[in-house]
């Protein structure tokens, strides 16, 4: 076995980067008529999807924590964002902080509350919280427009760039790379080892001197800021927010992502949000009987992948070689 | 105080509703050892097989309940021989994603079979209001508490003085013994699936009248349920039924003394608080965790 390492195992922000760059290529190849001009706002939403995947991904697939409540969060912050650009005239990067931060002592909060409550009691608490935030939603109509929606325009920066859907695309790239890069070093570090030992096993993490309280909520607080950063993106790239879009069918999206793509894979992750977002829209709706039953296959993917294949389709690549690597060396053998 | 007596009886009604929904949920959480997200979905699919049944048929409606009945006991049964029976490496967590899994399939099949359009079924007892002490509820509201309190008897009974309590009830308490035993886990689970199912959709035939039958008929139901669960405890049957009269009285009161609003969910965040201070519920012990 080789052990020399390849510059993006050395480097995995060379490699995020580099992806980004890669995804920056796909409205132009839209302009050349290549891709079609849909694509764009599809693959929008997929990466903006991609980022509160990441968070959740956090949660369930490094610390064990169950969440139904991402989708809650996410569309916290994106009303927030939209009240707060659209009716007090607030710059966006102020806008932006505050629509993070106020999501996030509430995701504090309910780290605070996972402290006591067991493993599958988790997902009925968070549940819980995701249905009242979807209640408010409805029902606090003088900020969030109740049921006819709260519609917000593409962010100005820095009061100077205002940005189009083209320059929105990049600006969502911008964000996911620095997230992907931010999760990978977080992950990869003593933090991400030290929830890895509290998903192992929480007695055994104590002993070795890692802190429950503080890393509960760090994972929490993590979970939550970026499904705020999602939402407030979502807000401004999609332009319209209901409060039936922000259902415990998302959630349950977000969920199909990370167990699809692959638990504690970052690549993975946005692979997963392209197999739930971005295939059905793209492929599946030019033929006419798949159409009604992505949401079918997806739950059928779920069910597949956590009984045959937990590490998810990112590891296909990988198994794949892993075979063939086999296959092969038998090969000599026998000869 | 006919008003106050008006709203226990109709806390009564709804609260057998998530009653029903609530026992179903804890069957399949003390033999399957996950809590079941798609115990309310089910529910819903089923009811649409009853609400077929008695509108593009025209069955009588006994004999559609029956007929989705049988329904629900085998998409129970199947639930369980397809997917969960392949489950015992999983983790917890795992589960309950299929579960959630599940959830986004029936809600995608749905829609095929039965469109989308919401239809209407109507109450067993058509007509008629009894009244008491100045209050009144109708025949088909008392025939609801009736049948919910009758129901549980019933499953309590089974439980604590049968052989199949037994065997659901061992099962429960330790499944690897259980089976060195000679008890037929496996059925049991199966059944376990089968019983949840008819539980579902009793509680859909009572709750279908009250709105219309669409995808989103139990949701209520199904995320009230869940948290009378953790508000009555997860370690015993009695429990989570308690939970769910509790929280069926004390919803109607906060809507209509408090805010009509709000009520719902004040009531979610006080019981989130509660279960910081009692993790275990109103009934339930703790565990002690072996390393």
């Amino acid at each position: 076995m080789k052990a020399k390492k390849n510059i993006f195992q050395k480097h995995p922000a060379i490699g995020f980067i580099l992806f980004g760059l890669l995804l920056a290529l796909i409205p132009t190849l839209a302009e050349m008529g290549i891709l079609k001009n849909g694509y764009v706002t599809t693959i929008g939403g997929t990466l903006i999807y991609a980022i509160a995947a990441l968070g959740l991904n956090i949660l369930l697939g490094w610390s064990g924590l169950i969440s139904l409540g991402t989708a809650g969060f996410m569309g916290l912050a994106a009303y927030m964002s939209a009240y707060l650009t659209v009716d007090l005239n607030l710059p966006f990067e102020v806008s932006f902080f505050l629509a993070v931060l106020i999501p996030t002592l509430i995701g504090i909060l309910v780290g605070l509350v996972s402290l006591k409550i067991e493993g599958l009691y988790l997902a009925i608490a968070t549940l819980a919280v995701a249905e009242v935030l979807r209640k408010t939603f409805e029902e606090l109509g003088k900020y969030t427009g109740g049921f006819s929606g709260k519609s917000a325009d593409y962010p100005t920066l820095f009061g100077l760039f205002e940005l189009d859907r083209t320059t929105t695309f990049y600006f969502i790239i911008f964000v996911l790379v620095i997230i992907m890069i931010l999760t990978s070093n977080m992950m990869n570090g003593r933090l991400g080892r030290a929830l890895n030992a509290m998903r192992g096993s929480e007695a055994a993490a104590q002993a070795m001197g890692v802190n429950l309280l503080t890393h509960r909520l760090i994972a929490f607080a993590l979970a939550t800021i970026f499904a705020s950063v999602a939402g407030v993106l979502y807000v401004h790239f999609v332009k319209f927010s209901y409060p039936s879009t922000w259902s415990l069918a998302m959630s349950l999206n977000f969920l199909a992502i990370i167990i699809i793509g692959g638990l504690r894979s970052i690549y993975g992750t946005v692979l997963g949000a392209f197999i739930v977002y971005a295939v059905p829209d793209m492929f599946l709706k030019q033929i006419p009987f798949f159409e009604d039953l992505s949401y079918v296959l997806n739950g059928v993917l779920i069910i597949l992948v956590i009984i045959f294949y937990p590490n998810g389709l990112i590891s296909i690549g990988y198994d794949i070689r892993k075979l063939f690597r086999k296959l092969t060396k038998g090969g000599a053998k026998n000869e | 105080m006919s008003t106050f007596i008006q709203i226990i009886l109709r806390s009564l009604e709804t609260g057998s509703i998530y009653a029903l929904a609530a026992l179903g949920i804890i069957i399949i959480y003390r033999t399957s050892y996950t809590t079941n997200f798609a115990q309310g979905v089910v529910a819903m699919f089923n009811t649409f097989v009853v609400t077929f049944l008695f509108n593009k048929f025209g069955l009588p409606l006994w004999l559609a309940v029956i007929g989705g009945i049988l329904s629900a006991i085998l998409t129970g049964f199947l639930i369980d021989v397809l997917i969960l029976r392949h489950t015992k490496n999983v983790s917890p967590v795992a589960k309950q994603i299929i579960t959630l899994g599940l959830i986004m399939i029936v809600l995608g099949l749905a829609p095929i079979f039965f469109g989308v359009d919401p239809l209407r079924l109507p109450r067993l007892i058509e007509s008629g209001d009894l009244g008491i002490l100045g209050a009144s509820i109708s025949y088909n509201g008392l025939f609801n508490i009736a049948l919910g309190l009758a129901i549980m008897t019933g499953m309590f009974y089974i439980l604590q003085r049968t052989k199949w309590g037994l065997a659901i009830r061992t099962t429960a308490s330790n499944e690897y013994v259980a089976r060195l035993m000679g008890v037929p886990t496996k059925n049991v689970t199966m059944a376990a699936w089968g019983v949840a199912g008819v539980l579902g959709v009793i509680a859909g035939v009572m709750t279908a009248p009250m709105t219309s039958v669409t995808l989103n008929l139990m949701d209520e139901v199904q995320i009230t349920a869940l948290v009378a669960c953790v508000l009555g405890g997860f370690q015993t049957f009695h429990g989570p039924v308690i939970g769910a009269y509790i929280m069926g009285i004390v919803r109607n009161l906060l809507l209509f003394y408090v805010s009509s609003v709000w009520g719902g969910q004040i009531l979610y965040i006080l019981i989130l608080i509660f279960i910081v201070f009692r993790p275990y519920g109103l009934i339930g012990k703790k565990i002690v965790k072996k390393v």
